[in-house]
C-alpha cells in the first residue's frame, strides 16, 4: 500500500512538472514542437553527448584527487603550501566556471602551449570542483571525534595509518550526498566547456540550433541528456549511501 | 612496575595542571590514582602513557625516561583505556581489535584472529564479536576496549575512569574484566572513583586534589588516611556507602 501510495503522489508530483512544461511550450512558442532536425543530426548529437561524459568522468576523479590534495595542502605546517591552498580556493569560489574556462583555454592552455580541449577542460574542471570537495573533506573529517584520532595515536596508528583505517572509512558515509551534488554539477558544469569550443553536448546542440533554428526543442533534448547522466548518477550514490548506512545499522 | 615522577609539571595554556609532582614507587602491580574530579589524576594517566607532553620534569615508568624514549614506539607497549571506550566507530568488535594487531604489531590475520577470539570468550564478548560498537551496551564496549589493550601484550595497562559514565549493574561487570587482569598478573594504573574497588585491588594508592599529590602509600591509607584532606576526601566518597 505504501507502494502504491508513494507511486501516486509522484506522478502527481511530475504531472505538475508536465503541466508546465506544455503551458510553457504552447505559450511562450505558440507552434508545435518538431523534433525531426535532431533525429537528423543525431550521430553529432550522441558524439557530443559521449564527449561531456568523458570530460565529465575524468573532470570527476581529477577533482577527487584535487579536493584530497588541497586538503592536505591546508593542513600542512608549511605556511606556503598552505597559502597556496587557500589562494587557489579563494580564487575559484570568488570566479564564474565560464570565466576561468575562457581564460584556462584562451590564456592559461596558450601560454602552457596546450592545445587540446579535451586536456585542458578536464583540468579546468578538476581544479575548479576539486575546491569544493576539498572543503568537503574538511567538513567531514573535522566531523570525526577527537577521541578517534587519540585512540589511533595511543595504539600505534602513524597518520597516514589513522586516515587510511580509521578517519576515511567513517567520512566515507557523510561525504557521499555533497559528493552526488558535486558530481552533478561537474556535469553540467562541462556545459560551460563549450566556450572554449570543446565539441561536447550542449555545443553540439548549439550548432543544430543555429542551422535549425528549432532552439525550443534543442532545450528539451539538452535537458534530457544531462538528465540521463545526472539522476542514475545521483540514484547510484543515494543506494550507495542506503548500503553504507544499512551495513552499519546491522 | 616502577614509577618515577621527577618534578613533573603540566599546563593548559597559562593553567598549571599538575604541580611539580614528585613519587618514587618501586615494584608494584596495582597503582589506583583517586581524588576529586578536575585534581589532575586522568591528565597525570595521559603523560604516564606519552599521550600527552609535559612542560617540566620526568616520567620514568619501568626504567624508560618519557623525556629520551621513541614515543610512538613507547605507547606501543602501553595498553589504554579510555573513559568513553572509544572504539572505532566503523568497526565491528573483533576487527576493533584485529586492526590493531595487523597493522601496529605486524600479527599475521589468521594468528590475530584466533587470540583475539579466545580473549573475547574469556571476557564473556565472544557473542558480540561482529556487531558494531554502537550496538553493544556501554559495559561491554568498555570490556571491548580492556581486550584491545589486553590483546597487544602491553607491559602496563592504564585505565581512565574506565567505569564513570556506567550505571551500578554495567560497572560491575567492567569491574570484573579488570579484576581479571589483575589475576593475570598484568601491571595496571587505574584512575577510578571506586574507592571500594581500589581498596580490593591496589597495592599502592595515590591521592590527588588541585593538581598535587597530597597523600600516596599502600593500600592502608584508605583506612588510615595520614593527611586531613584525604580523611575529608574519604568520608564524603564513603557516607552512602
Amino acid at each position: 500500500m505504501n507502494k502504491i501510495n508513494k507511486t501516486i503522489n509522484f506522478i502527481i508530483a511530475l504531472s505538475l512538472y508536465v503541466g508546465l512544461f506544455y503551458f510553457v511550450t504552447t505559450r511562450a512558442i505558440g507552434v508545435k514542437l518538431d523534433f525531426t532536425p535532431y533525429v537528423e543530426y543525431r550521430k553529432v548529437i550522441f558524439n557530443g553527448w559521449i564527449k561531456t561524459i568523458e570530460v565529465s568522468v575524468l573532470g570527476v576523479l581529477l577533482s577527487l584527487i584535487v579536493g584530497l590534495v588541497l586538503y592536505f595542502m591546508s593542513q600542512s605546517g608549511v605556511l606556503a603550501i598552505k597559502y597556496v591552498a587557500g589562494i587557489h580556493k579563494t580564487i575559484i569560489f570568488g570566479t564564474p566556471l565560464l570565466v576561468i574556462a575562457i581564460v584556462s583555454y584562451y590564456y592559461i592552455g596558450n601560454a602552457f602551449s596546450v592545445d587540446s580541449k579535451l586536456l585542458v577542460g578536464v583540468v579546468t574542471l578538476g581544479l575548479y570542483i576539486g575546491a569544493y570537495i576539498s572543503d568537503i573533506y574538511k567538513g567531514a573529517i573535522e566531523s570525526i571525534h577527537i577521541n578517534q584520532w587519540q585512540t589511533a595515536k595511543m595504539f600505534g596508528l602513524t597518520r597516514a595509518q589513522t586516515y587510511r583505517y580509521v578517519i576515511f572509512p567513517q567520512v566515507l558515509k557523510s561525504i557521499l550526498p555533497p559528493l552526488a551534488g558535486q558530481f552533478a554539477l561537474t556535469i553540467k558544469g562541462s556545459a560551460l566547456l563549450s566556450y572554449m569550443a570543446l565539441n561536447e553536448f550542449f555545443n553540439e546542440i548549439n550548432v543544430v540550433q543555429s542551422s535549425t533554428f528549432r532552439f525550443a526543442e534543442g532545450f528539451v533534448v539538452v535537458s534530457i541528456g544531462y538528465w540521463i547522466i545526472t539522476v542514475p548518477l545521483i540514484i547510484f550514490v543515494r543506494k550507495l549511501e542506503e548500503r553504507l548506512h544499512v551495513r552499519i545499522i546491522k | 612496575m616502577n614509577l618515577k615522577l621527577d618534578h613533573v609539571e603540566k599546563y593548559y595554556d597559562d593553567v598549571k595542571i599538575l604541580d611539580k609532582l614528585d613519587l618514587s614507587m618501586k615494584n608494584i602491580k596495582v597503582l589506583a590514582l583517586i581524588g576529586p574530579s578536575g585534581s589532575g589524576k586522568s591528565t597525570l594517566l595521559r603523560l604516564i602513557a606519552g599521550l600527552e607532553s609535559f612542560e617540566g620534569g620526568n616520567i620514568v615508568l619501568n626504567n624508560q625516561s618519557i623525556d629520551k624514549v621513541d614515543l610512538a614506539e613507547y605507547r606501543k607497549r602501553i595498553g589504554f583505556v579510555f573513559q568513553d571506550h572509544n572504539l572505532f566507530n566503523h568497526l565491528s568488535v573483533i576487527n576493533n581489535i584485529c586492526m590493531i594487531m595487523e597493522k601496529v604489531h605486524h600479527r599475521k590475520h589468521t594468528e590475530a584472529r584466533t587470540e583475539v577470539e579466545g580473549l573475547l570468550k574469556k571476557f564473556g564478548l565472544i557473542d558480540h564479536k561482529d556487531k558494531q560498537p554502537h550496538q553493544i551496551s556501554g559495559g561491554q564496549a568498555q570490556r571491548v576496549s580492556i581486550v584491545r589493550a589486553l590483546a597487544i601484550q602491553p607491559e602496563v595497562i592504564l585505565l581512565d575512569e574506565p567505569t564513570s559514565s556506567l550505571d551500578p549493574v554495567l560497572t560491575f561487570e567492567v569491574l570484573k574484566s579488570i579484576e581479571t587482569l589483575v589475576q593475570d598478573n598484568k601491571d595496571v594504573i587505574l584512575v577510578t572513583h571506586e574507592i571500594g574497588f581500589a581498596r580490593e585491588l591496589a597495592d599502592y594508592i595515590i591521592y590527588m586534589e588541585e593538581g598535587k599529590i597530597i597523600e600516596h602509600g599502600a593500600t592502608n591509607i584508605l583506612e588510615e588516611p595520614q593527611t586531613e584532606k584525604l580523611k575529608i576526601f574519604l568520608d564524603k566518597v564513603l557516607s552512602f556507602h
